[in-house]
């Protein structure tokens, strides 16, 4: 079975927020709510990196592991959902998520906390598929119309790429060795305890 | 006497009312990682729907 | 502001943050959306939260109803990308990839990705309305044309037809920007202009003068050949996303990437090599390139020999500019500039892209003609991965600039001469000595260096001065009155310089006029009372027709949803205007009109009837549909067709596509390849300046298209040629009667361009790229410093222009402006520069939640060693002010991303004016989400000696704590 998964390329993403626009549009999700962050490192300075982030459908994500109400689930496909109406707000998946991907809309103007919303891959959650219920509390379905996540879908230099991890990485290899060198995704150094003696890039 | 009565009537009352709030030993445990909302009818078509999913994956996304 | 936080970043990073270690968007939208109620909501009026967060969902896609799905052109930028929207029940409810786009793939950016909130309509003018006593007044559309015909007819009797301005726009389609430039005509004025003034005119001008076509000479996808890139003056990854997506395939292919640029953008984030110079110091840098190119013999001789004019005049002009005073000037250091010359000598074929951050100059047509001849050097253009690719801006920039409205020449660069008249006359159908009436005949004026003519021959006052059409001395003014009316419709006046003074030249006129799917600045900046007409108008999803990409290819746009509120499209506003006004059955002769609205199809057929000079004959309605259907057809790297019923043609006929729509050319993808037949797509560099001058050969020697029967040279093509080649009698009699006296531009059966490539050659001839243009004010590319220059001490050595009486209409200042020391007073640079999020002036974008959301206020990005030197810290609002005295109070945003005396701010905001909200001056629920300083109301005086382009991107400032 495949698992989806999110990539950015960082050599390719250039910090249009294409991804958190699109997540809007595919979502309309409440105002003060982006699903999906890019997050930009050396702003301004030499070594500028950027990289889209929302939730990364972790195999054995936090979330789910400390939610009090156990309202998180996972697809076949490795896709984490949740179920909103058991969720309680209580942000304590927002302390265990290492990728801040969990948010709560303002319910009033007075900001008290709603339920959390999240990144759902574009597939929606445990409302019957395509239904104006279940977009109206969790997003459109595109995994049940045969798409993938928008955001993905509609990226400016194919940077962020959403699918069968197996796929993303084919894709992503070949590039990494059309440049000839190591992958420049954000984390890899450290994942690997890569020192980057041989910068050259400014 | 109906003093009697009314102290006797008291302890009944005390009885039954300690009788009612008597709670069950058992305690709710939840067990982390049991989903416990409902069903999501993606799950039953993830097998079918991925041959689709990856067509369309090279159709979007890849650099032609 | 404490409300900043770091949280978000430190958190995920492992990297230690630095001094100032937050980036632009955590600095400022933040992180509303990571703690929930952050900056971000903190930061907006709380009116604005509200309405966004009570806005329940709807426009939403259901599951039992019919979808069906539309395709546009997204109206953002030049790029073309496709949009594919699903309708149902005519509301726009979902938006997908169109990844069949050869130009997009699928791609957009934030403006792209969030095209459908325009849809909605949150925050759009609803219907007619009146300023009257300084309220907002609903009018019927009947009421509104009738007072406005009324009040410019009293006008036209009074102070004659020049005292009215119209402001077309490169936001309209094609068909509605040549109905704009036509209806000034109709009306009797040439003061009529678009955004392309403002963005690349320097670019059209300087480019065309050195080898014919002011445009981009290759495409988007086109840079994916290149193997080295120098982006000067462009921060695509900001202002042109997707043509990003093309670019790093390039660098992922082995082509080098330069970066120049006074800032470090995210474009430079990318680059193989990044060098900062000083504001308006292009031309140096560039001789400086130069000077090791000529010195290391890497110029390519032969090119030179065979195709170009005039470059030994630029060899004695590079001796001035060593490496040591090329790094004094330009601040670029001297192993960084001979890095940059050698790596654009070692790989070839290279590219360069340049845009406003070049074309915005006093100097700007120089410095863009010096671009070329960098390019003519190297031996870079005409060819797959060469060329100078000139992103343009808006959407439709090159449509705009192509068809009209412009002020110094009628449609496809035909100019104003009687015979430019004569020619459009006859494809209008209407009598030339009738349209003359129209015009000013009272008397003549001074044209310039003391020549006199009317004003129907003399260039109108272009966008960039309109306010001193308003606020100059009539006496000087080379028409017979002040403007007393303006009209804009789709372009927004926060994107000219010099607010202060727009200020006061809106409050002098007697009407204007905003045709606009918004209120905009203008509307509101003013302390007018009265007056002041707003005209609901369609943003091009609600209507249809077709956009030139910057690439020069035409792409047809569906109508996604019906006209919003009481909107009106541009081409039908005109009609209305036009009946009113009297002249409308002249001006619709060969249109269709049903119910106010022309057809649309008609009016391109009416500019291919007469656009030969540029080669917009061939794109029928029914062509551009077709190539729309079957756009997948088109190969990603060549934008050819391969098989299918567009078979051999390239996506979007790039123009020049010769001939008319029957003969099938396929458009022309890389403009002078000589490696193509003219047939083909192929092309050689324009004869337009003759056969020869001062002796010397200007057409082209031992080169020429393949297949060419002239294996050499040759001038312009006329019926004269033909018969002296022997070539008349390929003519059909149709085709002779028609062309006989005519030449390749004005014969309107196109036989003579047939003929012409019939036998391999280029109708425009066969000449040589000028290095020399001997009629501008500087044949050869001078430095001249900016007049407001921080380095005054350089003012003596590169001094500007002597100031001049009358220059398209208006006496214009250069030296008495740059002589008087400003940099003590104002000692730093202040330009400015795009927002991702945001277009232009800002005010569609910033209505749009998706983008406002992102970028909710002002900034200025500072240096930390300035905003030390002036105590200001980071966030704080601080006072910019302009050399001139304009004053806007932004936040602050210390960055090392600007260089030590140089101050950015982005030019897309509007609706605050020194300091003060003017929410209240909306017309009401039309203020956009998100308000800010124009920039503009701090920039200075100063424009090109060519085109008048106005400077923006190098003037002074000073910053204060506010």
């Amino acid at each position: 079975m495949a698992r989806m998964k999110f990539l950015c390329d960082a050599e390719r993403c250039i910090e249009c927020n294409g991804c958190v626009t699109a997540c809007n549009n595919e979502h309309d999700v409440p105002w003060g709510i982006n699903r999906r962050h890019v997050v930009t490192l050396k702003d301004g300075e030499g070594g500028e990196k950027s990289v889209s982030v929302a939730c990364m459908h972790c195999t054995d994500a936090p979330c789910a592991a400390v939610c009090p109400v156990d309202c998180f689930y996972t697809t076949p496909d490795g896709i984490v959902l949740h179920d909103k109406d058991l969720c309680i707000g209580c942000g304590y998946c927002f302390y265990a998520c290492p990728f801040g991907a969990p948010q709560y809309p303002e319910e009033n103007a007075f900001g008290a906390r709603g339920k959390m919303d999240k990144c759902t891959f574009c597939a929606g959650g445990p409302l019957p598929d395509r239904s104006v219920e279940e977009y109206k509390k969790y997003g459109r379905n595109r995994i049940a119309e045969g798409k993938l996540p928008l955001c993905a879908e509609m990226c400016a230099t194919k940077a962020l790429l959403a699918g069968d991890g197996n796929v993303v990485s084919d894709i992503y290899i070949q590039r990494v060795n059309k440049r000839g060198g190591r992958p420049d995704t954000w984390g890899w150094a450290t994942a690997y305890n890569f020192k980057a003696d041989k910068e050259t890039k400014p | 006497m109906k003093r009697n009565w009314l102290i006797a009537a008291i302890w009944v009352l005390l009885a039954v009312l300690v009788g009612c709030s008597s709670e069950s030993r058992s305690v709710t445990m939840h067990k982390p990682g049991v989903y416990k909302g409902d069903s999501d009818e993606l799950i039953a078509k993830s097998q079918q729907q991925q041959q689709v999913l990856n067509d369309r994956f090279k159709l979007v996304q890849t650099d032609r | 502001m404490k409300s900043f936080n770091k949280k978000w970043l430190t958190r995920i990073s492992t990297e230690p943050a630095h001094q100032t270690g937050i980036d632009r968007r955590t600095f400022l939208t933040r992180s509303g959306a990571v703690l929930g109620s952050g900056a971000l909501l903190g930061l907006l009026p709380l009116s604005c939260v509200r309405e966004a967060a009570l806005e329940e969902k709807k426009n939403f896609p259901r599951p039992d109803a019919q979808t069906e799905y539309r395709r546009t052109i997204c109206t953002h930028c030049s790029v073309g990308c496709g949009i594919i929207a699903e309708i149902q029940n005519g509301v726009w409810t979902g938006q997908e990839p169109d990844y069949e786009s050869p130009i997009n793939l699928g791609a957009h950016c934030a403006k792209g990705a969030a095209a459908r909130d325009h849809g909605f309509g949150h925050k759009r003018l609803k219907f007619p309305m009146k300023l009257e006593n300084g309220a907002w007044k609903r009018l019927s559309w009947q009421q509104a044309i009738d007072e406005i015909g009324d009040r410019l007819l009293k006008i036209r009797q009074e102070s004659g037809p020049d005292a009215f301005f119209i402001c077309g726009s490169s936001k309209a389609s094609n068909e509605g920007a040549y109905l704009q430039g036509k209806f000034a005509s109709f009306w009797g004025t040439n003061n009529v202009d678009n955004q392309a003034r403002i963005c690349h005119s320097t670019t059209v001008a300087g480019v065309a003068s050195t080898w014919g076509y002011g445009a981009m000479t290759n495409s988007y996808n086109d840079m994916r050949n290149s193997k080295v890139m120098l982006f000067l003056g462009s921060n695509a990854a900001e202002a042109h996303p997707v043509a990003m997506q093309h670019i790093l395939r390039a660098k992922e292919n082995g082509s080098k990437m330069i970066v120049v640029d006074p800032r470090f953008t995210r474009t430079a984030a990318h680059a193989d090599i990044y060098a900062r110079l000083r504001s308006g110091t292009d031309i140096p840098f560039l001789y400086g390139l130069l000077w090791h190119i000529f010195k290391n013999k890497w110029e390519d001789k032969d090119y030179i020999a065979k195709r170009v004019y005039g470059m030994d005049d630029i060899r004695k002009e590079v001796e001035n500019w060593p490496p040591d005073v090329v790094e004094k000037v330009s601040g670029v250091p001297r192993e960084k500039v001979y890095q940059i010359a050698k790596t654009m000598a070692e790989n070839h074929p290279g590219t360069i892209v340049w845009c406003m951050g070049v074309t915005q100059h006093h100097m700007g047509t120089q410095t863009t003609r010096l671009f070329c001849i960098l390019q003519l050097a190297l031996g870079n253009i005409g060819m797959s991965g060469g060329g100078a690719n000139i992103f343009r801006g808006h959407d439709n920039v090159q449509g705009a600039t192509d068809v009209g409205p412009n002020s110094h020449t009628l449609s496809c660069y035909y100019g104003l001469a009687e015979g430019s008249w004569k020619h459009w006359c006859r494809v209008w159908g209407v009598d030339y000595e009738w349209l003359k009436t129209r015009f000013d005949t009272s008397g003549q004026y001074d044209a310039g260096g003391g020549k006199m003519d009317y004003t129907m021959y003399m260039p109108g006052i272009p966008v960039s001065r309109w306010i001193d059409g308003v606020l100059e001395e009539k006496q000087n003014l080379s028409q017979k009155d002040n403007i007393r009316a303006v009209f804009f419709q789709g372009h927004a006046c926060n994107s000219q310089t010099r607010g202060t003074h727009m200020k006061k030249a809106l409050e002098k006129l007697d009407i204007v006029v905003i045709s606009d799917p918004h209120p905009t600045h203008m509307a509101v900046m003013s302390e007018r009372k009265n007056d002041t007409y707003l005209l609901p108008t369609c943003t091009q999803y609600e209507t249809y027709g077709s956009a030139t990409a910057s690439n020069r290819a035409l792409q047809w746009r569906e109508k996604i949803i019906e006209p919003l509120f009481e909107a009106l499209p541009d081409h039908v506003i005109l009609y209305k205007l036009a009946k009113k006004l009297g002249f409308a059955k002249e001006m619709f002769k060969s249109i269709k009109v049903t119910n106010d609205e022309p057809l649309i199809e008609d009016v391109l057929r009416e500019i291919n009837r007469g656009a030969w000079t540029i080669g917009y004959t061939g794109q029928s309605p029914e062509r551009l549909k077709l190539h729309a259907k079957h756009r997948k057809t088109f190969s990603t790297n060549t934008m050819k067709a391969e098989g299918g019923p567009c078979n051999g043609e390239y996506y979007g006929l790039p123009w020049p596509c010769w001939g008319t729509p029957e003969m099938k050319h396929p458009g022309t993808p890389l403009l002078y390849d000589p490696s193509k037949s003219v047939a083909e797509g192929g092309l050689v560099f324009r004869a337009n300046w003759g056969t020869d001058h001062d002796g010397q050969n200007l057409l082209a020697s031992g080169v020429y298209s393949k297949g060419s029967e002239i294996k050499d040279g040759y001038p312009e093509f006329t019926a004269d040629l033909l018969k002296t080649l022997g070539w008349w009698n390929d003519l059909t009699e149709a085709e002779k009667k028609e062309a006989d006296g005519k030449n390749w531009k004005t014969d309107l059966s196109g036989g003579i361009q047939r003929v012409a490539i019939k036998h391999g050659c280029a109708p425009f001839g066969n000449g040589r790229a000028r290095c020399n243009v001997w009629e501008y004010p500087d044949p050869i590319p001078v430095h001249r410093e900016p007049l407001y220059t921080p380095r005054f001490d350089l003012v003596k050595k590169y001094p500007t222009y002597p100031d001049r009486k009358a220059f398209w209409r208006l006496p214009t200042r250069y030296q008495s402006i740059q002589s008087v020391n400003h940099s003590a007073k104002y000692p730093l640079v202040f330009t400015s520069g795009r927002l991702v999020e945001y277009e232009g002036g800002g005010e569609e974008t910033r209505s749009n939640a998706w983008l406002a959301k992102l970028q909710p206020e002002m900034f200025a990005e500072i240096n930390p060693k300035d905003a030390n030197d002036a105590g200001i810290s980071n966030g704080q609002y601080i006072w910019l002010e302009g050399a001139e005295g304009g004053r806007i109070k932004v936040r602050a945003m210390i960055t090392p991303r600007v260089g030590a005396g140089t101050v950015w701010t982005p030019f897309h905001f509007g609706g605050w004016f020194e300091g003060k909200d003017l929410y209240d001056r909306y017309p009401e629920g039309t203020a956009p989400y998100v308000r800010g300083e124009a920039c503009n109301t701090a920039t200075t005086y100063g424009y090109d000696s060519v085109t008048q382009m106005q400077e923006t991107k190098a003037t002074l400032c000073r910053i204060t704590p506010a």
